[in-house]
């Protein structure tokens, strides 16, 4: 039968061979628990016990719990300060590495290192330069110059940012090497040309560069924006004495979740603030690609 | 006066040198066309020109001044890239004003001056597009109009034909050349194909391996070549190259044939006989060469066939109504002026 199918035919045939794997993968482990999420996210639910139909009960808890609210804006703020952040700084060095010949392959690796390390490890380390004297680096460092200690983990202000750092930093340098590949790929007469007619560098880096990079912006801004949304393994071990703390000042949705499913074993209220993680994550998406996208 | 002037330019990169000691005057509104094979060094000399390239020494004049320090901006000069470099984000408006970015000219010379550039340039109706919506050819003018605008003492082309198709090559060559009649500047033109360096230069630069070679316009280079490279690489099909010996005053042929040229030689010496398949003709007297036909290629009006003259294989362009056929054999000759004679050791026009 399979050798009267045409070279169009046979080349469907292996393809879906190839896809059917995945394809089953994907619906067993990524669509079947999506699609049961959000019909848990309208129950009452243990884990152990019945499941039992409470309709929009989850999502009207949701709207009035001010935990909830806390939440819901440290993770934008996460996504506000991290994403540009990230974006510029990554640039920055992009830009001039680019330019560097000597130990280049080496800087780049320092830099390219910190995306290779395991989250937990990275989180400890940080935890530990943040200690207050005489253990953390940080405030040693303070105190041998005379300023007073800065309570990095324990301040409601300062812990945010504090935790936001080497998430921002951990990301650096995948996005540096997205931003070179991006800038090797803008063609040398551009800039020849350029230089004859005779334009200043910054008008260069403002007409030429950045809008030439457009694409590559997208790309990242995407990316890094999906992973702040989803800011956990940082937030988690850093301040695992009090997950999110002080006083939820740190909490990201994700680590809420987890909170609520597994240390409260309440997996409808989880579920549905699952659902409104992912509706944020498809929002924000959905936003950036409009703006990004070419007239 | 000279418009340009080069001075025993050198450059090494790094520790390779690859020009070594180009000298050349441009007088003013020449069209002069740099050509050669791929390395030879023409593109390395028109970015010294340009100022992308720095150079290792030399010296490089525009107009009476010395700018082997000065910036590409403060040149004098314009140039068109072989890939047009025009921004894809940009109108055609602003890729064309942008040439004038750093011009003192109040803004409403320069709108004036792009008008007017746009109108040369036929595509008045274009300034509001963008590159994607272009073809080729407009693309091009664009970066034509961009290098126009700045209005310079030198117009620098770096093989900007390359990327065409042939039908279009051949139509944008015809402008390039007409707008070369009509505006009047100086224009330095890269090319690796010799079509391109014969129809439009008024004088062709052959170059090889960081040497100029010769220096001429095309009827120079084609009839009068300087060595045995320049005789080959202009004109198609190639010259026709036959090792030969001088002795006597005479020419003789591996073949036997004692040619009557007067070579001023004292001893008797080794050289090659140049002839180009244009002048060698069928006959039924006494024969420059002979022997039998092995290919023929029709091209219409002519037919070019491939003779095997014992040994040497020779092409001739011959009438293309009534082309001897394949196996035949056949007796070719061509008048003594038309010959060339090169020395065999070191390919350089002895006559």
């Amino acid at each position: 039968m399979y050798r009267n199918l045409s070279i169009h035919q046979k080349h469907i045939v292996w393809a879906w061979a190839f896809l059917a794997v995945p394809i089953l993968f994907y619906v067993v482990i990524r669509f079947y628990p999506t699609a049961n999420a959000m019909i848990i996210s309208f129950q009452d639910w243990n884990l152990l016990g019945d499941r039992v139909w409470t309709g929009l009960e989850n999502y009207d808890k949701l709207w009035n719990d001010p935990v909830f609210w806390k939440v819901f804006r440290n993770t934008f703020i996460y996504l506000l300060l991290g994403t540009p952040v990230s974006l510029v700084v990554s640039f920055i060095i992009a830009f001039h590495l680019d330019r560097l010949r000597f130990m280049h392959g080496f800087i780049r690796m320092l830099y390219f290192l910190p995306f290779m390390t395991s989250a937990v490890a990275m989180a400890w380390v940080w935890r530990w330069f943040y200690q207050p004297v005489p253990i953390g680096l940080f405030n040693n460092f303070l105190a041998t110059v005379g300023i007073p200690q800065i309570p990095f983990l324990r301040s409601t202000s300062l812990a945010l940012p504090a935790i936001l750092a080497p998430a921002v930093w951990a990301g650096l340098g995948f996005q540096v090497i997205i931003f070179m590949a991006g800038l090797r790929a803008i063609p040398r007469s551009y800039y020849e040309a350029a230089r004859i007619d005779g334009v200043s560098g910054w008008t260069i880096l403002w007409e030429i560069t950045i809008p030439l990079l457009k694409p590559t912006i997208v790309f990242i801004v995407v990316f890094s924006s999906i992973g702040f949304l989803r800011i956990f393994d940082h937030v988690y071990n850093m301040t695992t004495t009090d997950p999110g703390g002080p006083l939820n000042a740190t909490k990201p949705l994700v680590l809420m979740i987890y909170q609520t499913a597994f240390t409260d074993f309440n997996m409808g209220y989880a579920a549905a603030q699952t659902v409104v993680l992912f509706l944020i994550l498809l929002i924000v998406s959905l936003v950036q690609l409009r703006l990004f996208r070419d007239r | 006066m000279a418009n340009l002037s080069l001075r025993q330019l050198i450059k090494r990169f790094d520790k390779t040198e690859v020009l070594h000691g180009i000298s050349l005057d441009v007088e003013d509104g020449e069209f002069i066309v740099l050509v050669g094979p791929s390395g030879c060094g023409k593109s390395t000399t028109l970015r010294l020109i340009a100022g992308l390239e720095e150079l290792t020494s030399g010296e490089i004049r525009i107009q009476d001044t010395v700018v082997n320090h000065l910036e590409p901006k403060d040149r004098n000069i314009a140039m068109v890239f072989q890939n047009y470099a025009i921004y894809p984000h940009m109108t055609v408006r602003r890729n064309i004003g942008f040439g004038l970015r750093t011009s003192k000219l109040s803004k409403v010379e320069k709108k004036a001056r792009l008008e007017e550039v746009a109108a040369i340039l036929d595509m008045t109706e274009l300034l509001d597009r963008r590159p994607s919506q272009l073809s080729g050819g407009q693309r091009q003018r664009v970066a034509i109009g961009r290098a126009m605008v700045r209005d310079p003492a030198v117009f620098l082309f770096d093989e900007p034909l390359s990327n065409l198709d042939a039908q279009l090559r051949t139509q944008m060559r015809l402008e390039i050349k007409k707008l070369h009649q009509r505006v009047g500047n100086t224009i330095i033109f890269v090319t690796h194909d010799q079509v391109e360096a014969m129809t439009m230069a008024d004088r062709i630069v052959i170059m090889k391996d960081g040497h100029i070679l010769q220096v001429g316009t095309p009827s120079e280079v084609y009839h009068l070549p300087a060595n045995t490279f320049v005789a080959q690489f202009i004109g198609a099909p190639s010259m026709n190259m036959l090792p030969a010996r001088v002795s006597q005053g005479g020419v003789k042929l591996a073949s036997g044939t004692v040619l009557d040229i007067d070579v001023p030689s004292t001893q008797d010496r080794n050289v090659i006989l140049g002839v180009r398949p244009d002048d060698l003709h069928l006959t039924n007297d006494s024969a420059l060469l002979e022997g039998p036909v092995t290919v023929r290629e029709p091209l219409g009006a002519e037919t070019l066939i491939y003779v095997d003259t014992g040994g040497d294989e020779v092409i001739a362009k011959v009438d293309g109504r009534h082309p001897p056929v394949v196996g035949q054999h056949v007796k070719l000759t061509a008048s003594t002026e038309e010959l060339h004679v090169f020395d065999a050791r070191t390919g350089t026009a002895v006559i």
